[in-house]
């Protein structure tokens, strides 16, 4: 009877353990999406560039990879281009964000990306490259 | 308030009723000009600008009381905290780790619709009525007779810090080595007394935030953005009644 008792515990137990897990690993897939949140730092200090806000809005992987951006983390940043400059020419951001694009247009609402030198200091380390 | 008690060697208390008939005329009439710059924004902030943001009533009659005027204006929405200009500040002008002439406020807003954050550069903002100067029981800081700069002579600093106190814009800071007050003075013993027409911020900005020039001068890029009726311009702390030459603007 006692045994009975027990098993039937342990067996509630480990059920919501799995449970717990399991809603661990989800909420961690949850905040990881793709490449994580990536912060550029070059050629200024610093633009925040998010997976999540980007992949909440529904948008696949290949619309961005790897024809504008490739796959590798903060590969864009060491082209000479990869300025607001390049970005008005609509490469990179630009691509979309331009004034007849899809999202906000590049000129316009900075400090939405331009996270700065305090964003930058603020931000957690495996966001920092 | 303390600093009305302070003694004001030498300088004048503004009184507007003693202002010659003329003049005020004329004051009304400049005043009447730049309340249509605020239109865009609030008829209350207009008054409050006209009567203490700009040169005193006095020198304001026709024309900016220096030659040259130096002036920024900040266009604070283009800030994204590169701190790019801090680190020039820095270099041209020997800044210690734990002072700073410039540097960027950050404001956080939530609830905002779109962009949520906003950067404001803040430095000296060089006043026409500068309380550091009313304060300074030595006059070691003074303003330059020329071009309006607030200077600071350290040897004749005794370091009681009254002018820290002063700043509305808290803009100043102790040397611990020279044992002296120090702060912006639009970079004028590093730059602009060597030739160099433009402070190491304005020069170092990538963004063109930072607009500095002469605002006498109608040609002028500070003296266009503060006479123009399309935008809002506004200054900091304007309640405290110094007057800044540091002018903000959006767009």
């Amino acid at each position: 009877m006692r045994t009975k008792k027990l098993s039937v515990l342990i067996l509630i137990l480990a059920v919501a353990a799995m449970i717990t897990v399991y809603e661990g690993l989800v909420v961690a897939e949850d905040d990881i999406v793709g490449g994580g949140e990536i912060i550029y730092t070059k050629p200024v200090k610093s633009v925040l560039f998010s997976h999540k806000s980007h992949a909440a809005m529904g948008m696949d992987c290949n619309v961005c990879h790897d024809k504008i951006f490739q796959m590798e983390a903060l590969s864009a940043q060491n082209k000479a281009d990869f300025n607001m400059k390049g970005l008005y020419d609509k490469k990179y951001c630009g691509s979309c964000h331009a004034k007849d694009g899809m999202a906000f247009a590049s000129d316009t609402q900075c400090a939405r990306c331009h996270i700065g030198t305090k964003g930058f200091n603020k931000a957690p380390k495996e966001a920092k490259k | 308030m303390i600093l009305n008690k302070i003694k004001t060697e030498g300088l004048k208390k503004e009184d507007p009723g003693i202002i010659p008939a003329m003049e005020r005329r004329a004051f009304l009439k400049m005043g009447l000009l730049i309340t249509g710059v605020f239109a865009g924004g609030s008829i209350l902030s207009a008054t409050s600008i006209v009567e203490k943001a700009f040169a005193s009533s006095r020198e304001f009659a026709d024309k900016y009381p220096y030659k040259p005027h130096y002036s920024m204006v900040i266009h604070q929405d283009r800030c994204i905290d590169c701190e790019l200009c801090m680190t020039a500040c820095v270099k041209a002008n020997n800044v210690p780790t734990y002072g700073y002439r410039t540097r960027i406020l950050e404001r956080d807003d939530p609830k905002a619709s779109e962009r949520k954050r906003e950067f404001i550069p803040v430095l000296c903002n060089q006043c026409n009525n500068p309380p550091c100067v009313l304060g300074c029981p030595t006059k070691a800081t003074y303003k330059n007779p020329a071009n309006g700069i607030v200077m600071m002579e350290s040897k004749k600093c005794i370091g009681c810090k009254t002018c820290m106190a002063a700043c509305p814009y808290n803009a100043r800071y102790f040397n611990e080595e020279t044992m002296a007050v120090e702060k912006c003075d639009f970079c004028f013993n590093s730059r602009l007394s060597k030739g160099e027409k433009l402070t190491a911020c304005a020069e170092a900005c990538p963004a063109k935030a930072r607009i500095f020039g002469d605002l006498s001068d109608p040609a002028s890029e500070v003296y266009q953005s503060v006479h123009n009726l399309e935008k809002t311009v506004w200054v900091l702390r304007p309640e405290a009644g110094a007057k800044p030459n540091v002018f903000y603007m959006k767009g």
